[in-house]
């Protein structure tokens, strides 16, 4: 088990501390209702020191045989979401890419996928593979209000610098970017730099938010989580998640145009529970028209924002209804489930 | 407010009972008041639903009675006692939340009438439970 720089830091601002992808976390401070209305509504900081963080450098055209979207871009931007995915066009991972020059990009990874990642871009080309997961601690500062607590960058969205200063302090990388739907910053620092980043934040009157937080963030902006909502099984195509340049060749993309040209016969929904109706639907649980089952549940929660249970699933392509509403059995009772498009806000 | 023992985080009140699977119970004569420890709604988190009993029902020591559901799992609230439950805290359903905020007080879950006044005796004390949920 590994476990955040940050640990000890946030214990004492009294972490509720969980294991998530192999890794100790926080995964609230105080509750994560709170902790959500905060980043919709002002601002919150989260450690996603979790997130496997990958240098990988040598020949450009081996790096666009990996990655479903082109590199083809200026250096400083970010280019992603996007995606490795295996020759069934199946998701090895889905990943951030940082374009730091044409013989060198950075990549986040999701934590699960950290190892095999690396394998897989090794087994796969000659690009030489740095892991610095352990290297730095990542922050993300992210809020509808953001910039009336902090100053704004002198970076577009999607853009990053490398060795630069961040609240007065030297950070390896700040971005402009985030996976909650709100504006906000991402920051790699040593520990050391992270832990006086983490004093600074609190001083400006932003506060810690945890992992659970996040994750219904990202549910209500229809943002996927591997392991979740999609695997090596699952394609781009029927995850409804455009990671990808059809005009440019990578691996699993002869398998993508097959896709493409015969259709999908799942695509995955949002849905949205009843108002009042306090209960969530958990990963695997059966959606169904009348009597016939007609897809899944892969992510589920209570969103605070809406005040009601949303998620999202797969459905069978003929069964793709938006606006119809299909029901789910939880404990012997069915409540119905409204097939709704992203974001779910 | 009754005496309380803290066991690092999780607070114990001495003035209950309590159960295996992490219910409290506070006897009053022939009618025991249940609701879950802070231990357990500190496990939970956040409590978002709360499947409650009827009133009326008979329920048997161990049955199942209610579920408490969080974004991390839904969990099941076992009888302590046997009995006929008499009263449920209906404020839950708009507001489960107060299980978190107050476990042992406003997040009280159900009320029996107990059949079997010997039964009270396989609960265990707070000093038991304090023991196991130390180091915790």
């Amino acid at each position: 088990m590994f476990e955040t720089p940050l640990l000890k830091t946030e214990e004492k601002f009294g972490a509720n501390i969980g294991e998530f992808a192999g890794w100790n976390m926080p995964l609230a401070f105080t509750s994560y209702l709170e902790e959500h209305l905060a980043v919709r509504k002002e601002v919150a900081f989260f450690d996603l020191s979790h997130m496997g963080r990958l240098r990988v450098k040598g020949k450009r055209e081996e790096m666009e045989k990996l990655i479903c979207r082109s590199l083809n871009t200026e250096k400083g931007k970010m280019i992603g979401p996007t995606a490795f995915l295996n020759d069934n066009a199946g998701f090895v991972d889905d990943i951030m890419t940082y374009k730091v020059s044409d013989d060198e990009i950075l990549i986040v990874t999701n934590a699960i996928n950290r190892e095999k990642d690396i394998k897989w871009i090794t087994d796969n080309s000659s690009l030489n593979v740095e892991d610095l997961t352990f290297n730095y601690v990542m922050i993300a500062i992210q809020g509808k209000k953001i910039w009336d607590y902090l100053q704004k960058p002198d970076l577009e969205f999607l853009n990053f610098q490398l060795n630069t200063k961040f609240l007065d302090e030297n950070v390896f990388l700040l971005s402009r970017s985030g996976w909650t739907g709100e504006d906000g910053i991402e920051v790699w620092a040593t520990k050391e730099t992270a832990e006086k980043i983490f004093e600074k934040l609190l001083n400006k009157n932003i506060k810690p938010a945890g992992l659970i937080a996040r994750d219904s963030l990202r549910q209500e902006m229809g943002f996927v989580l591997y392991g979740e909502d999609i695997d090596d099984k699952t394609n781009p195509i029927e995850a409804r998640y455009w990671v990808f340049d059809i005009s440019k060749e990578f691996i699993g993309k002869e398998k993508l145009v097959e896709i493409l040209k015969n259709g999908v016969r799942k695509i995955r929904i949002g849905f949205k529970l009843k108002k009042g109706v306090r209960t969530i639907p958990r990963n695997g649980y059966k959606l169904k028209a009348l009597d016939t089952e007609v897809g899944y549940v892969t992510s589920s929660t209570y969103s605070p924002y809406l005040s009601r249970t949303i998620g999202m699933g797969y459905v069978n392509s003929s069964h793709a209804l938006f606006g119809y509403s299909l029901s789910v059995v939880i404990r012997d009772k069915e409540y119905n489930v409204k097939v709704s498009d992203f974001p779910l806000i | 407010m009754s005496s309380e023992v803290k066991v690092g985080k999780y607070i114990v009140l001495v003035d209950r009972f309590y159960t295996d699977t992490d219910e409290w119970v506070k006897i009053d004569g022939n009618i025991a008041i249940i609701g879950i420890t802070d231990y357990a709604q500190k496990k939970l988190r956040d409590i978002v639903g709360i499947d409650l009993p009827k009133v009326g029902q008979k329920v048997k020591l161990g049955d199942v009675v209610a579920t408490v559901e969080s974004v991390k799992a839904a969990s099941d609230i076992f009888s302590p006692l046997s009995g006929t439950i008499i009263e449920v805290n209906y404020t839950l359903t708009e507001e489960p939340e107060k299980i978190n905020k107050s476990p042992y007080d406003e997040g009280w879950i159900f009320k029996i009438q107990l059949d079997d006044d010997k039964e009270k005796e396989k609960l265990l004390t707070y000093d038991k439970y304090v023991d196991r949920i130390k180091g915790d």
